[in-house]
Formats: C-alpha cells, structure tokens, sequence
C-alpha cells in the first residue's frame, strides 16, 4: 500500500446559502520517497487540499490515510512548508529549527545538535545565531524547510514554497531542494503554479482542473536523477514541458472565464 | 529598514540623537530665565532657577520624597492590578471569541467615559484613604492594556499558530510559546500607554480628593500662591513618568530581540 491515499476526497465552502464544491471526488496516492507535485490553475483548491491534508481544514468527505491510519487534524507525521515561511520573528535561526523538536519533547542537546545538522544541510550554519527579520526571503525559506525537516514528517506538505520568492532566487531554491531531496529522499507532496518547478523537481505531475478540482492528468516524469539545472534545456524537458502545459491551458482559460 | 534608510540614519550618531532633542527644552528654558530676570513675565511664571532652588530645597527636607513616594505607591500599586487584570482578560478575549463577545458590550460603552467620575461613590465603598484613588488608577490602566492585548492576541499570524499545531504543539503551548511572544509587542504598547495614563489619574485623584501625594502637593500650592511650589511637584510628576516610560522602553528592548529589529527608529 502506498504511504499516502486520498480517496474520494470532497470540499464544499459555504457560505450562507451559496455552497461551492472546491474539490469534487479528489484521489491520490503517494509512495514512500516519491515527489509529486499538484499544478492547476489558481483557485482551483490545490492549496485547500493542502490544508486539508495538514488537518487545518475539515473535509466534507472522503478518506485519506497516512501509513495506512486515517489523518485526524494537524500532526507531525506531516512537515507543512507555506509560502509565507511562517517563522517565529522572536527566535533566533536555531531557536527555530529545534522549535519542532522541543514540542517533541526533546532534550535539549539532542535538539540544538540535530537543528545544527539540519542547518548544515540547508547551507545556513553561519546564521545560526541571526533572527528572521535578518534573512533574505530565500534564506527564510531555506530555515522554515530546516525547521519542517527537523521533526522528521513521514510526508512533506508544501504549498507553493518558493511563490514569495523573486525569479531568480526561486530558480537557485529549486536546485537547492533537488540537491536536498536527493540526500534525504523525503516523500514530496508539492503544490505549486509554476510547470517548470513541478517537472523539474517532481516524479509525477498531477494537474488539477479549474474548480471545482479534480484530477485531469498525471504525467510521470522520467528525467534521469540526480538532475542537474540544465536538464531544463534538453528537449525531453521541453516535451514535458509542452505535454503539461496542454494539459494546464484549457484549465486556466476556464478558470479565467470564471472569473469574469 | 531599507538600506537607503539605513544610510540616511547612519550618521546620527547616539550623541548627536540626544543632542538634537535637548534643543527645544533648553531654549525654552533659557528664554524662560531670560524673561523672568527682566521681568517680564506674570508672578505664576516662576523662573526655572526658582523652581529649581525649592525643588533641592524640598529634596533636601525630604518632604518632596514623601509626597513622591505616596504617589508612587498609588500608580503602581493600580498598574500592576491594572495591567495584569487588563492583560488576562485581553489576551483570553483575543483567542475566545465567545469570551471577546461577553466583554465587548460593557468595554465599548465604559471606555470612552473618565474613570476620574467614580472616585466619588469609590470614596463612599471604599473610603478616602489609598484603596479608592487605586480602584480608580486600576480602572484606568485596564482599558488601554484590555484592549491592545485583545488586539494583539486576535492578530496573531494564522500561519505561526498552524506551523506549531503541525509540529504537535497542544493549546497550552500555542497559547504560551506562540500566542503570547507574538502578541507581545502589543501588549506593551497597552501597558506603555497605561503607564502614563495611571499618573494622569493618579495626579487627578490626589488633586480631587487626598491629603498627600503630589497632586495634593500641586493644589495646596496653587492655594496659598507658592507656584515655585507647584512647579517643583510638576517637576517631581515629569520626572518619575520620564523614567517610567524610559524603563519600559529598555524592558521592550529586551523582550522583542527580533520582533524589534528594523523597527527601532523612534523609540524602539
């Protein structure tokens, strides 16, 4: 059985007497060690689906288990990664990546020992000591993913990390989780807009269609690992690439018309 | 701060900073002595070296120590209960909403009213001595402390509450190792602005009704026209509020080490 799935999972937002199905009969399932990452147009529920798997957000229906038990609110067996960071602008770098170890209940060297380990891996042992409100957005996020990696999640949940990031530093972002990932082979599930983050560092895109969401396709990218940046120039990148946005366009033209 | 922000800041070096805010104060004062040398000014502007002169004098005869040390009593004594009831009760509000529903009524409508009007019937519960002129002082600071601590509580980013759920953090935690540090610098805003309101009232009630204390100081002053008198107890209120307001400061320094970074331009 896979480590994680989704069956038949559906979200409907009330509000008054409006009801709006955001996610209609969703299925997913996710190996152990494998990366997928959800693309669709905005609005179209990936990121509540996100929520909803974290345990923030209730569901109106559907299972979804986690190393077979069903998940029952938020818990650390799932390592949330949001695009706002989210650290705690009152602890130091470390104070907040041995935050999730001290909930644990850890001794105290054993977590400033493992949150320097984690550090290391991010590149940001030097800032050790430095708060939030001194980092740049990339070196925020590269804590916030120390932090989430810390306490050891069975599944990583993040939501479009890299989305508050200018182009550049979200293309050195990318590299830099393709090169973690290949060390810690953590199982990703990773919502995000942007086609080439998704091919670039998944196993398997799935593309959600406008609301209310469900899956259209699920291409499995077979790009050799570890990937280096300019894979992104080969022509099997490129046909991926055009195979994907096929997919996508009709969506965000629908969800566009939507809007209107 | 930007870095062209922090270039133009750059060059004001401490010194300069405490320089620059001395000015206004000193020709005041100077101009004041000036006037009143020639005699220019009416018998209530007393000359700052007058006002000096009984200031040291009183200081000296320990007499203006006792009227500070009474009123100082009062203030703090109605901060403390003031700010601890305000803080509690605020901070519960902020993340119960049936909790923020049952105050909100009675908040709204006795904020905007003088807490100094009740001295009376406190007076007649209470009695004339300390615990009504504190009763009143505790009411005061409650407000300003309720409200911000309410608001800061109830602003707290959604996200930090959810990252610490997600790592399995129970409603205890969340409260004390996430809702409250982040909170925080609102809280203290509620209490700084406590702090100068519990002297206004403070003063307020002595003035009203006290047979010690400085605003009792002040008003026997203005009785028998002693205006070096009433200067030098306006000097004593100036002073203490002063150092009040200092010290806390130095506490928010200290307590908000990363939240206050970037953010340190006035005050901070």
């Amino acid at each position: 059985m896979a480590l994680l799935e989704v069956r038949e999972l559906d979200k409907v937002f009330r509000r008054g007497a409006r009801a709006v199905q955001a996610i209609d009969r969703f299925s997913l399932s996710v190996e152990e060690g494998e990366f997928v990452a959800i693309v669709g147009p905005s609005g179209c529920g990936k990121s509540t689906f996100l929520h909803i798997l974290g345990g923030f957000e209730p569901h109106d229906g559907g299972t979804m288990l986690l190393n077979g038990a069903p998940v029952r609110g938020p818990g650390p067996d799932r390592g949330m990664l949001f695009q706002e960071f989210a650290l705690y602008p009152w602890r130091s770098v470390i104070g907040n990546v041995a935050w999730g170890l001290e909930v644990q209940g850890k001794p105290k060297a054993e977590r400033i020992a493992a949150a320097e380990r984690y550090l290391k891996l991010v590149g940001l042992s030097a800032f050790r000591d430095a708060y939030p409100a001194e980092l740049s957005g990339g070196m925020k996020q590269r804590v916030a993913l120390a932090r989430v990696l810390a306490f050891e999640p069975r599944i990583l949940l993040m939501d479009e990390p890299f989305g508050a990031l200018d182009a550049q530093t979200r293309e050195l972002m990318q590299e830099e989780l393709n090169a973690i990932w290949q060390e810690t082979r953590n199982t990703v599930l990773f919502v995000t807009h942007d086609i080439d983050e998704a091919i670039y560092l998944a196993d398997r895109v799935v593309v959600f269609t406008a609301r209310p969401g469900r899956i259209k396709d699920e291409i499995r990218i077979g790009l050799e690992r570890p990937r280096r940046a300019d894979v992104r120039k080969s022509a099997e990148y490129m046909a991926y690439r055009n195979r994907v946005w096929d997919s996508l366009r009709a969506e965000v033209l629908k969800a566009r018309e939507e809007f209107k | 701060m930007s870095a062209a922000a922090q270039r133009r800041a750059a060059p004001l070096s401490r010194a300069r900073r405490t320089a620059l805010g001395l000015v206004l104060p000193l020709a005041a004062l100077i101009a004041w002595e000036l006037s009143a040398r020639i005699g220019e000014v009416p018998s209530y502007l007393v000359a700052p070296s007058a006002i000096f002169a009984t200031t040291w004098e009183m200081l000296a005869s320990g007499e203006l120590w006792q009227h500070t040390r009474v009123s100082l009593l009062r203030a703090l004594g109605g901060y403390a209960i003031g700010g601890a009831c305000g803080i509690a009760m605020g901070l519960l509000a902020g993340i119960a909403r049936p909790v923020e529903r049952f105050y909100d009524p009675v908040v709204s409508l006795t904020y905007p009213v003088p807490k100094i009007v009740v001295l009376p019937i406190l007076i007649a519960w209470l009695g004339a001595g300390d615990a009504s002129k504190i009763a009143v002082i505790t009411a005061a600071v409650f407000y300003p402390t309720f409200i911000n601590s309410l608001y800061g509580a109830k602003g707290v980013n959604r996200l930090y509450v959810w990252s610490a759920r997600n790592m399995g953090a129970g409603p205890l935690r969340v409260f004390a190792k996430v809702i409250l540090p982040a909170a925080l610098p609102q809280v203290l805003a509620g209490l700084r602005i406590g702090l100068a309101l519990a002297f206004i009232v403070m003063v307020a009630c002595e003035m009203q009704n006290s047979r010690s204390g400085l605003g009792h100081l002040i008003i026997t002053a203005e009785d028998s026209l002693r205006f070096d008198l009433m200067y030098a107890a306006i000097v004593a209120i100036a002073i203490i509020g002063f150092a009040g307001d200092r010290l806390l400061l130095w506490l928010r320094r200290r307590a908000l080490a990363g939240q206050a970074i970037g953010k340190e331009g006035a005050h901070g």
